[in-house]
């Protein structure tokens, strides 16, 4: 399995976005005029009325900047997560009577998820095995929820004990944490349309339209057979529900997600027989020796008094490959065969380079198409504000304020996930540049309105005085003055678009950030490739910001 | 001319005009007087519909505006206003030239983008202007690169370049250094020459005196006397306009 959600804080920890923002953020003074604006970018806004970044010379800020960006790597190369963990962990969660464990209720049933009855409750198949290793520990479980893909990041933070998650065994998380035995064996199932003919195994899938979720077995897989168009998703639910009203041809992925999410449902069925094979195994620190033993110890015993096939089999989870489980102990490690899906072979980082790199063109297309659907539709908005009818005002003040006023990830979401259900289905591509164009098209129009305002009174007079009708003043006197005005600050709202941007993986699109984020988990390099990916994003918004800064010096010097 | 009817004009519970009639004669030149606050610049907007009036209505040369009670205008509404407008030229204190545009194009954009003049027609025209007004070697200066007295002859030709029935002068001169006024002023004086009807409110009494037909005393929204500049200057009839001469003649 499977899924992530929203941003990656990796991107976060490394220092990546607040550092590109620093030359825009930091120069920003307040202008009286302009305060009123409370738009999340007023000061940019105002920067360029304030004549504040002619005060520090260019140079002297990338120096800055560099240093900066030095200083911040210095401190991550230097501190080392293990170190703070010395403790063995069988020590410490017998002490405090209490083991945590990491997982993310949000990737659902049934491992773990909220019970419908209840949501405060979790219930899955996981908890009621924990609940069973914790009983045996003769201590309390505590779940710590995490995003899926950061689970083991966390646990080598040392947030967590174990990690417990539908976690694949693969030599690329073996070279970063240990596992115990393994506690599932599953297979990859394919769900497609009831009445799809096409598509009757595997081999069939080559130049279908595939979803999967990010970094699964599923994904290395899909990969493996070639020419498949491999959609990556980050929750479970919404393959299968593209799937169901045709943004998909196909679903490959873990047969526990399949049996709950696809099998009740109608319009899905099951094809072709199961694929691949690989084992679930509780993840725990490198040197927790002791802890891997006793936990060994403790699955044998659950498997040998029948207690986990209980449980598997109250979830619907239970088949004969499970058996080899229960015959397979006693020979530990060496009598499982490893999965055979991942790349495992080119780890080198910068390997990575063409898959980011194709991220980061798929970055710069939605950005670019989004802010210009911004910049024109904010024009509307703004226009149909201060000039259109009182209906028209307020229906434009009113869009401005719903979008400002709600978080983009939603607005995607519905636009994405939720129009369906009225009957308007977009396609990832084309909800990515509406949804982000429409957003900032708010912020865009009161910028231009901040622009609008700066104009002296006297000019729509004078040019209303001279005959003119409102639209050509408008068109002829305002928006000209307003647009030099405005162009510094729209300038600095494309940065951060630029960056915005990576909140598209979230409707299946892969962009930069999302690009990272699949290498990164299937590959366990988060740093080098966090770094990589940080470094992209820097090189194309900094030359932006420089241009910015630029624009707005000699437009002030045209401003009388 | 110019008639205005039993002018009202509110702001919210201040009701400043209580009904204002005065008659302009084609060709005349009416200087409006009397303390700041007291509704000369209003009374001028009200003229060019810059500013909407609740009660009454202004004709000029046939056009009409009449007294609204809303704020937003019907697009019939505007297009009447604007059939005015087309007739009086308006400057304004503080100029209100078009900074991105240089003297010539700040001449010619309302006769070619309004009148539909070809290009080098407007040109033309903005060239004699410019030299009317004294400034033919100035055609390609930005606003900010001018003085504040050329920035208002520029104003004056640009409000000319619509070739007007009237023009109305909002203290053309108040925001001008004072060796700069005398510029502007000749040139007001010229225009008056040439028999355009002016309507000009002003602290200028010099200039009031000398160039005016007809002076209009204001105080407090109202027209409190009417008179030749020079009788109502020596012999004022109200011991309001007296109180407002000593004060401005004795500076």
């Amino acid at each position: 399995m499977k899924r992530k959600r929203y941003y990656n804080f990796k991107l976060d920890c490394f220092g990546a976005s607040p550092l590109a923002m620093t030359p825009l953020r930091t120069v920003s003074l307040r202008a009286p005029s302009l305060v009123s604006l409370r738009a999340k970018r007023s000061n940019l806004v105002s920067s360029l009325r304030a004549g504040s970044c002619e005060a520090i010379p260019l140079l002297k800020f990338l120096y800055l900047n560099i240093a900066l960006f030095i200083f911040l790597i210095t401190l991550i190369l230097f501190s080392n997560p293990q170190s703070a963990i010395a403790q063995d962990t069988l020590e410490k969660i017998k002490s405090s009577g209490e083991i945590v464990w990491g997982s993310d209720a949000e990737g659902g049933a049934p491992y773990i998820f909220p019970d419908p009855e209840n949501p405060s409750r979790l219930i899955g198949f996981e908890v009621d095995l924990m609940d069973a290793i914790a009983r045996e520990l003769g201590i309390k479980q505590r779940q710590f929820q995490n995003s899926w893909d950061s689970l083991i990041p966390t646990l080598e933070r040392g947030d967590i004990d174990i990690a417990i998650n539908g976690i694949e065994i693969t030599p690329a998380r073996k070279e970063k944490v240990a596992f115990s035995n393994p506690y599932y064996i599953y297979t990859e199932q394919l769900v497609v349309r009831a009445k799809e003919e096409r598509v009757k195994e595997a081999s069939d899938l080559k130049g279908k339209k595939v979803g999967t979720l990010s970094g699964s077995a599923a994904q290395g897989i899909l990969e493996g057979i070639g020419s498949v168009d491999i959609k990556i998703y980050s929750g479970q639910v919404e393959p299968y529900k593209d799937l169901s009203i045709g943004r998909l041809d196909a679903v490959l992925l873990d047969l526990p997600i399949a049996a709950y999410y696809a099998k009740p449902n109608p319009l899905l069925k099951f094809t072709g027989a199961p694929i691949g094979e690989g084992y679930y195994g509780i993840a725990m620190r490198k040197g927790d020796d002791r802890l891997k033993e006793e936990i060994n110890k403790i699955l044998e015993r659950l498997f040998k008094s029948g207690e986990i096939k209980n449980i598997y089999e109250k979830w619907g989870l239970w088949n004969s490959s499970q058996e080899r489980l229960i015959s397979g102990f006693g020979i530990r490690d060496s009598g499982f065969k490893e999965p055979q899906f991942l790349p495992s072979e080119s780890l080198r980082v910068l390997s990575f380079l063409p898959f980011l790199l194709k991220g980061a063109l798929m970055t710069i297309i939605i950005s670019v198409l989004s802010m210009i659907l911004a910049v024109f539709l904010g024009l509307i908005l703004v226009i149909l504000r201060l000039y259109g009818s009182r209906i028209l005002s307020i229906l434009s003040t009113a869009y401005i304020e719903i979008y400002r006023g709600t978080p983009l990830l939603i607005q995607l979401y519905i636009l994405y996930y939720g129009l369906p259900n009225i009957g308007i289905t977009l396609n990832a591509f084309t909800a990515a540049v509406i949804g982000l164009g429409m957003n900032y098209a708010a912020y865009e129009a009161e910028i231009y309105r901040a622009g609008i305002e700066a104009i002296p009174k006297g000019q729509m007079e004078a040019a209303l005085s001279l005959g003119m009708r409102r639209s050509l003043a408008l068109q002829r006197i305002i928006l000209p003055q307003a647009v030099k005005i405005a162009i510094p600050p729209v300038t600095n709202d494309f940065i951060a678009l630029f960056k915005d941007s990576s909140l598209v993986s979230v409707i299946a699109m892969v962009e930069l950030t999302k690009s990272y984020s699949i290498l990164a988990v299937s590959s366990m390099k988060f740093f080098e490739l966090g770094l990589i990916t940080a470094l992209l994003y820097f090189g194309m918004s900094y030359p932006l910001s420089l241009f910015a800064r630029r624009l707005e010096r000699r437009l002030k010097r045209g401003l009388s | 001319m110019i008639r205005i009817t039993e002018l009202h004009k509110y702001y919210s519970d201040f009701h400043l005009f209580k009904g204002l009639s005065i008659d302009v004669e084609r060709g005349e030149v009416l200087v409006l007087i009397g303390p700041s606050g007291s509704g000369k610049s209003t009374f001028l907007r009200c003229i060019n519909g810059l500013e909407i009036f609740q009660k009454g209505s202004i004709l000029v040369d046939g056009g009409e505006i009449h007294g609204l009670a809303k704020e937003r205008l019907s697009a019939f509404e505007r297009d009447s206003i604007r059939k005015v407008r087309l007739k009086v030229g308006m400057v304004f204190q503080h100029f209100n030239l078009f900074p991105h545009k240089t003297a010539l194009q700040n001449i010619i954009e309302a006769p070619v983008h309004v009148l539909g003049l070809d290009k080098k027609e407007a040109e033309e025209r903005a060239m004699s202007l410019l030299k009317k007004v004294k400034l033919e070697g100035m055609k390609d200066m930005y606003p900010e690169n001018l003085s504040g007295g050329e920035k208002q002859r520029v104003a004056i030709a640009r409000a000319l370049a619509m070739k007007p029935e009237a023009m109305l002068f909002d203290e053309p001169t108040s925001s001008l250094d004072p060796e700069t006024v005398g510029e502007v002023l000749t040139i007001m004086k010229d225009l008056a020459g040439e028999g355009m009807t002016m309507v000009v409110a002003t602290h200028e009494m010099k200039f009031a005196e000398d160039v005016a037909d007809r002076a209009a005393v204001f105080d407090k929204g109202e027209i409190i006397e009417t008179g030749i500049p020079e009788e109502i200057f020596k012999n004022p009839s109200k011991e309001r306009t007296r109180a407002f001469l000593s004060r401005v003649l004795d500076r």
